[in-house]
């Protein structure tokens, strides 16, 4: 199949609202001292980060690009371009993210990519933007292979996850409290995604989702922001750095370093590669279950609340 | 979207949004009191026991004695990080101590230390 079709990059086209956007939030937070906090230079490095992965998209863009031509030209199934095959696109594309996230942080070959935008203290609309510069080295878009072949056009899985970028933007914020139960129960909201920014042990690896919330309902990945435990942003260990490259590539560094140490096995190599973050062949490092497993050790009142249901403490 | 406006775009709201801030005032680092210290290394290394903390002058750094050895907790921007003190370098900067990490995340961090404080950190940085 090669017949063509076009449609606006969406992302290119909400840079002047997600500027605008920005500047209210700010202004918000200035005028009602409340609603959450900006730092300039963690600010500006996740403008910078957001403005690589644009500059990264233009410069790699043709990888993914090729391969999911080359899908669309083996596959006999083409749905066509109706409003109906863009929606149902939308929908399953929000499914082919809660994966592709989930894998981000449960690779680290996908982390390495993924954690730069974790690695901000602040949770404000300019987190949003600090995003991946390194996303085509992970080689997740075969996850979107699936949708290709199922006769979605190359362009539309594009556009549809453009939109997804887009939804995901305005959820990066503190000033907007819990909304109706309606839309927290179906939608990704500010609330549900403050949890996934936690690097408090409840919130560690929970709501995977882009759009729709019920991902994580589903594949029991839900956590609810919890009043007790109020959200810490950021990193298990924090990055003491405010420069984009040590940023963009600090873990790709250090996993490389990892595999290339002497004396390892074949499997502790892809172990350090391919294993959860935090794994490491000697033990000497925590995975997030782990952290899990020893604030149960030092809280035990916790067992069973959210974020630690089949969580056990490490024996004695 | 022409790529010059994308450009244009891109680097001027970039450029205003920092000025915006700092002219805000939201460029102060953050200033450490003891328990805030203790606290931030606690939130770091929670399974720490944290024995002794010392603050610097500023209150930009503190140097603190755990049960597994010296670290260091420090202002970054308005929040703290912290490492501990295993596998580095100091350099005497004059005004203070410079701490080399050998780790690709916590490239340095320059201390302001007078002169009292200076031997006195270098002592319990070193201790085992």
């Amino acid at each position: 199949m090669t017949d063509m079709l076009t449609y606006p990059d969406v992302v290119q086209l909400a840079v002047p609202g997600f500027v605008a956007l920005i500047l209210a939030e700010f202004l918000w937070i200035a005028w009602s001292g409340r609603g959450g906090r900006y730092e300039t230079r963690d600010a500006v490095t996740s403008l910078l980060m957001g403005a690589g992965n644009v500059a990264a998209g233009i410069a790699l863009g043709f990888v993914a690009w090729g391969f999911f031509m080359l899908l669309w030209r083996l596959t006999p199934l083409n749905l066509g371009p109706a409003w109906w095959v863009v929606v149902l696109c939308f929908v399953l594309d929000d499914l082919r993210y809660y994966w592709v996230h989930r894998f981000g942080h449960r690779i680290r070959w996908v982390w390495a990519s993924h954690v730069n935008h974790h690695s901000s203290q602040h949770y404000n609309l300019t987190t949003a933007l600090r995003q991946t510069w390194t996303g085509t080295f992970t080689l997740m878009m075969v996850v979107r292979a699936p949708l290709i072949l199922l006769g979605f056009h190359p362009a539309m899985v594009l556009f549809c996850g453009g939109l997804n970028l887009i939804y995901q933007f305005w959820i990066h914020t503190e000033a907007i409290g819990k909304l109706p139960r309606w839309i927290e129960a179906v939608m990704n909201t500010p609330s549900h995604h403050r949890a996934h920014h936690g690097r408090n042990p409840p919130y560690l690896d929970c709501n995977f989702s882009g759009v729709f919330i019920v991902w994580d309902r589903m594949f029991g990945t839900f956590v609810p922001e919890l009043d007790k435990d109020r959200v810490d942003y950021g990193l298990v260990h924090n990055l003491a750095t405010f420069n984009p490259l040590r940023v963009a590539f600090h873990e790709w560094v250090g996993l490389f370093r990892d595999i290339a140490r002497p004396g390892l096995t074949l499997r502790q190599r892809l172990g350090y590669a391919l294993g959860p973050p935090g794994y490491s062949h000697d033990g000497s490092r925590d995975t997030s279950a782990r952290i899990k497993a020893q604030h149960l050790a030092r809280h035990p009142e916790d067992a069973g609340t959210p974020g630690f249901e089949g969580v056990r403490p490490p024996a004695e | 979207m022409p790529l010059s406006v994308l450009v244009s775009l891109v680097v001027v709201g970039i450029a205003g949004i920092a000025l915006l801030l700092h002219l805000a005032g939201r460029s102060k680092r953050c200033v450490l009191t003891r328990e805030d210290a203790e606290a931030a290394w606690q939130r770091h290394f929670p399974g720490d026991i944290v024995e002794q903390v010392t603050v610097a002058r500023d209150g930009h750094a503190a140097l603190v004695l755990t049960h597994l050895g010296p670290g260091l907790v420090w202002a970054f921007g308005a929040d703290t990080v912290a490492r501990r003190l295993e596998d580095f370098d100091l350099i005497d900067t004059g005004d203070g101590l410079r701490v080399e990490f050998h780790d690709f995340t916590a490239s340095s961090v320059s201390l302001v230390l007078d002169d009292f404080e200076r031997p006195h950190w270098r002592n319990l940085m070193r201790a085992p």
